[in-house]
C-alpha cells in the first residue's frame, strides 16, 4: 500500500488510528503489528509469507545466540541467520542478474527465474539482520516477545522504504512507548509534509523526467533539465517516504533516526553521503566498514574497505551494472577525498565544492536512472553536446515553463531556507501565535490539494520501492 | 499548559477534518458515470480469495477509492487550479488554456499511424469504390492545436507532415484543403469540435468540390439550445472555463430527413434534442456515435447519393449537405469494422468523402 494513495489516506489509517489509540497499552503491539501485515499484505500478499518465516528463523536464532553467547555455535547461529537472510535476498533481487551475466560470459543459455521482488524485501532484511547482529554482539538482549519482534520487522511506517530502523533505537520503545498530544501534531505535521513533497512535488518532477523519456527529439537543455528534475525527484520521493515515516512513527509513539539533513548543501562526498540515506550508511558503516577494519587501517586497505562497501552499496539498490557503477563513482570519490584530497579541500572555496558536489551528483543520477550503461553514457554525453543534438527545441522551452517553477521551488525546498525562517519567526511571539493559527488551515488546505492531486492521478510510483 | 491546548486544538482540527472525509468516502454511494469526464466509473471490486490473493483486488480498490471519491470534481478542480494558477503550469492533464480557448496537447505526429490511417481508406477504396463510378474525397478537419499551439508557445506535431502524408497515401481521391476556411473561433471553446453555425466556408468548399453549391441555399434558422455547454475539455481539464452553448441549424431538408441508426434499427431525427440534456450535448447532431446511419431527404430534387466516412465531426457537417443529397449514408468504422462495409452499402455512382480530424488520423489505431 502506498501512503500516497486513498486507501491508505481514507480507509486504512483513520480505522488503524482509531483502533489503536483505543486499545489498552498491552495490545497496541498486537494492533500495529496486524495492521502491518493487512498493509504489507494488500499489495503482496503471497510475500507476506517471507517475511513472516524470516521473522521466525531470526526470532529462534537470536534466541540460540543469546543462550551460547560465548561459544562457537553463537558464531554458528550468527552465520545461518545471516546466510537465510542473504540468501532469500539473492534469490529474490539477484539471482536473475548472477544468471544473466553468467551466461554472457560463458555463453551458456541458463533460463531466467523471474521471480517477482517483494516489496521492502531489502530494508527488512537489513532491519532484521541489524537486531541479530546486535544480539551477538551483545548490544541488545534477544526479544523473547514474538510479537515484539514482528512489530519491529514489519511497523508499516517504515516497513517498505525505510529508513532502517535498528532494532535497539526502538528496542524500549517495543516495551514502553509515550503518546502524546505534543509528538501526535509533530508526527501529523511530518506525514503532511513528507506527503506534500511526494504527491506535489516528486510526482510533477516524475511527469516531467516522463516527458524527457518519451521525447524523439532530444535536445542539450533537455538533458539537464532531466538530469535536475530526476535528482530533485528521487530526492522528495524518498525523503518524502521518510518523512511520512518518521511522522507515523512519532503519532505511534516512536522516534526514528533522520534519514536526510539536506544533502544538497553539501560541500565534499563524504558530506553528502552523511546526509543523504542516513540509514542506510550508517547501516553499512557499523555492519561492514568498521567490521572490515575502517579507516585505522593502511591506506591499500582503506581503499579496499571503501571500495567494498560502496560496490554493495550501489548492488543493494539494484541488480544492475549501473547500481553498481554509480554506487564505485561514489567510492572512487570518497578514496580521493579521504586518501589525497582532504587537506587540500579545505583551501578550495566552498562554493566550488558545492558546485562539484552537485554537478557529481546530478550526473551520478543520471546513472542510476539509466536502464543500462549504454544509456547513461549516451545521456552524459548528450548533455556536454555529443551527437550534435541541438540546444532546445519547443517541447524543451514548454518544459521548462510548464515545470520551471517547481523546480525552482523544489531547489528551495530541498535547501534549509524555509526550516531557517521558520525558526527564525518562531523566535517572535506575534510569529509563534500566527503559526500555530496557521497550521491546522494549511494543513488543511494541504490535505484537500494532495487528495485532489491523488483523485485526478495516473502517475504515483514511489522510486525506492523497487530496492 | 498553554501549549498543550494549542496543540489539542491544531490536532482536533485537522484530524475531525480527516475523519470526516474518511467517513464520506466510506459512505459515499457509488456512481456509475462521471458527467464531467465522460467516462464510466469504477466500481467497488469483488472480495473474492482469487483476486485478493493475486493482489487484484487491492489494485482494483485503489481505482474505485480514487473513482468514487466524494466531491470528486471539486477535488479535481483543487489540483487543477494549483497546477495552473500556483505552480505556474503550462497545462493540467494536457488541457491548455489560450484566449478561453481550452486545447489538448497532442505531439508528436505518429508517422506510423497516418500511414496506417491512409492504409486502411486506400483499402476501402479498392475493396468497394475502385471499380465503381463513385467520385472520392477526402479533407482533413485541423484540431485546435494547428491555430493555437505554435503561436502560443505549445508543442504541435507536424502538421504539413500529416497533410502531406494523407494525401500522398490516398491519390485515389481528390484532397479537400479546409484549413483555411476555419479560425480558432470556429470551434468551441471547452470542447473539441467545431460549431456548426460557423462552417459555411467550409460547406462551400466541400460543396464547391463535390460540385453540388447550387443545390445548397444559405437560408437558415439559428436555434439556440437555452443549456450552457461545458465540452470534453472542460471537464478533463477540470479548470473553470467559460461554458460554450450549441447551436444548430434548420432547415426544409434537415425539418423533413429521418435518419436510420443501422445498429438500433431505429428512426430518429436529425437533430436528436433529447441528446441536449444528456452525457454529452454536442450528440444532438445525429444522435452523436453510432456506427452507420443512414438519411434520407424526402425534399431532395435530385438523385444524388453521399457517403461520408467520418468521426465525430461529421455529425455537425453532414446537415449542412443533406439538401443536396436524397441519401447521406455515414459510416464511423471507429465503431463498426471495415470488413463490414459491404453488408450494408452498395457503392456505384454515389459522391464519397472520407472527412476526418487531424486527432483521429494521429491515433488511427482506433480505426477498425
Amino acid at each position: 500500500m502506498l501512503f500516497s494513495s486513498i486507501t491508505f489516506l481514507y480507509y486504512f489509517l483513520p480505522i488503524v488510528l482509531i483502533i489503536y489509540f483505543l486499545t489498552p497499552k498491552k495490545g497496541k503491539n498486537l494492533v500495529l503489528m496486524i495492521a502491518s501485515f493487512v498493509f504489507y499484505g494488500w499489495g503482496e500478499p503471497v510475500y507476506l509469507l517471507f517475511m513472516l518465516l524470516s521473522v521466525a528463523v531470526h526470532y529462534v536464532l537470536a534466541l540460540l545466540i543469546e543462550r551460547h553467547q560465548g561459544r562457537k555455535l553463537a558464531k554458528v547461529w550468527l552465520v545461518l541467520a545471516v546466510t537465510f537472510s542473504l540468501a532469500l535476498l539473492g534469490y529474490f533481487k539477484y539471482a536473475d542478474f548472477f544468471i544473466q551475466n553468467f551466461n554472457a560470459a560463458t555463453g551458456m543459455s541458463l533460463p531466467l527465474l523471474k521471480v517477482a521482488l517483494p516489496i521492502g524485501i531489502s530494508f527488512y532484511t537489513f532491519q532484521i539482520l541489524s537486531y541479530t547482529v546486535d544480539v551477538h554482539r551483545r548490544e541488545t538482549p534477544a526479544q523473547r516477545n514474538v510479537i515484539k519482534l514482528a512489530t519491529y520487522v514489519s511497523m508499516f511506517p517504515q516497513l517498505i522504504a525505510g529508513p532502517i530502523v535498528r532494532y535497539v533505537d526502538v528496542a524500549a520503545g517495543l516495551d514502553e512507548r509515550e503518546h502524546s498530544i505534543e509528538k501526535f501534531r509533530s508526527g501529523l505535521r511530518r506525514f503532511l509534509i513528507g506527503l506534500a513533497k511526494k504527491v506535489i512535488l516528486a510526482n510533477s518532477l516524475g511527469e516531467l523526467c516522463q516527458i524527457f523519456l518519451k521525447t524523439t527529439d532530444q535536445t542539450v537543455l533537455f538533458h539537464w533539465i532531466y538530469a535536475v528534475a530526476f535528482t530533485l525527484q528521487i530526492y522528495f520521493d524518498f525523503s518524502g517516504y521518510s518523512d511520512m515515516a518518521i511522522g507515523l512513527g512519532r503519532i505511534l509513539g516512536f522516534e526514528f533516526l533522520e534519514n536526510f539533513n539536506y544533502p544538497f548543501i553539501s560541500k565534499s562526498i563524504t558530506e553528502f553521503w552523511r546526509r543523504w540515506h542516513i540509514s542506510l550508511s550508517s547501516w553499512f558503516r557499523d555492519y561492514l566498514y568498521i567490521p572490515l577494519g575502517g579507516s585505522r587501517v593502511g591506506r591499500g586497505r582503506l581503499v579496499f574497505n571503501i571500495l567494498v562497501v560502496w560496490l554493495l552499496t550501489g548492488f543493494w539498490h539494484g541488480a544492475a551494472w549501473n547500481f553498481i557503477v554509480w554506487g564505485l563513482i561514489f567510492a572512487v570519490l570518497l578514496v580521493v577525498e579521504k586518501v589525497w584530497l582532504s587537506s587540500i579541500l579545505e583551501k578550495i572555496p566552498g562554493w566550488i565544492r558545492h558546485l562539484f558536489v552537485l554537478l557529481v551528483v546530478l550526473l551520478s543520477f543520471v546513472v542510476f536512472d539509466a536502464a543500462n550503461l549504454t544509456i547513461a553514457g549516451q545521456r552524459i554525453a548528450a548533455m556536454f553536446g555529443a551527437g550534435s543534438l541541438p540546444w532546445a527545441d519547443t517541447v524543451t522551452y514548454y518544459s521548462l515553463r510548464s515545470y520551471g517553477l517547481i523546480i525552482v521551488l523544489a531547489a528551495v525546498c530541498s535547501t534549509p531556507l524555509i526550516k531557517w525562517a521558520v525558526e527564525k519567526l518562531r523566535t517572535r511571539r506575534w510569529a509563534e501565535k500566527m503559526l500555530a493559527v496557521a497550521e491546522p488551515v494549511v494543513s488543511i488546505v494541504f490535505l484537500l490539494v494532495m487528495t485532489g492531486y491523488l483523485v485526478d492521478s495516473s502517475f504515483n510510483p514511489f522510486l525506492y520501492f523497487r530496492f | 499548559m498553554k501549549m498543550k491546548k494549542t496543540n489539542l486544538i491544531i490536532v482536533a482540527t485537522v484530524v475531525l477534518f480527516w475523519l470526516l472525509l474518511s467517513f464520506a468516502a466510506w459512505i459515499n454511494p457509488s456512481k456509475d458515470i462521471s458527467l464531467s469526464e465522460r467516462r464510466l466509473l469504477k466500481q467497488a471490486p469483488k472480495l473474492e480469495l482469487g483476486s485478493v490473493a493475486s493482489g487484484q483486488f487491492m489494485r482494483d480498490f485503489e481505482d474505485y477509492a480514487k473513482d468514487q471519491f466524494p466531491a470528486r470534481d471539486t477535488f479535481r478542480m483543487f489540483k487543477a487550479l494549483s497546477r495552473y494558477y500556483v505552480l505556474s503550469q503550462a497545462d493540467n492533464n494536457d488541457i491548455y488554456i489560450v484566449d478561453g480557448y481550452a486545447a489538448k496537447l497532442e505531439f508528436p505526429l505518429k508517422e506510423n499511424s497516418v500511414n496506417k490511417a491512409a492504409a486502411k481508406f486506400r483499402a476501402i477504396y479498392e475493396e468497394h469504390m475502385k471499380d465503381t463510378n463513385c467520385k472520392v474525397y477526402l479533407s482533413v478537419i485541423p484540431d485546435k492545436n494547428y491555430y493555437l499551439a505554435s503561436k502560443n508557445g505549445y508543442p504541435v506535431m507536424d502538421y504539413e507532415s500529416l497533410f502531406s502524408l494523407i494525401r500522398e497515401g490516398t491519390d485515389f481521391a481528390e484532397y479537400i484543403d479546409i484549413t483555411g476556411d476555419l479560425t480558432i473561433s470556429d470551434y468551441y471553446k471547452t470542447d473539441l469540435h467545431w460549431k456548426q453555425e460557423n462552417l459555411a466556408a467550409v460547406v462551400d468548399k466541400i460543396a464547391g468540390a463535390l460540385g453540388v453549391s447550387e443545390e445548397l441555399s444559405p437560408n437558415y434558422t439559428v436555434q439556440v439550445d437555452d443549456k450552457v455547454f461545458y465540452g470534453v475539455y472542460a471537464g478533463q481539464s477540470a479548470l473553470p472555463l467559460k461554458p460554450d452553448r450549441i447551436l444548430y441549424l434548420t432547415n426544409e431538408a434537415t425539418e423533413n430527413s429521418t435518419v436510420y441508426n443501422a445498429e438500433s434499427e431505429l428512426y430518429a431525427p436529425v437533430y436528436d434534442l433529447e441528446k441536449l440534456s444528456g452525457r454529452d450535448p454536442y450528440d444532438v447532431y445525429l444522435s452523436g456515435a453510432v456506427p452507420l446511419m443512414v438519411i434520407e431527404n424526402p425534399t431532395a430534387t435530385t438523385e444524388r447519393e453521399l457517403v461520408i466516412f467520418r468521426d465525430s465531426f461529421g455529425s455537425s457537417l453532414a446537415p449542412l449537405l443533406l439538401e443536396a443529397y436524397s441519401k447521406v449514408t455515414l459510416i464511423d468504422i471507429r465503431y463498426m469494422a471495415s470488413s463490414l462495409i459491404g453488408d450494408y452499402i452498395s457503392f456505384s455512382n454515389q459522391d464519397v468523402l472520407f472527412l476526418y480530424n487531424t486527432l483521429i488520423l494521429n491515433s488511427s489505431e482506433m480505426l477498425r
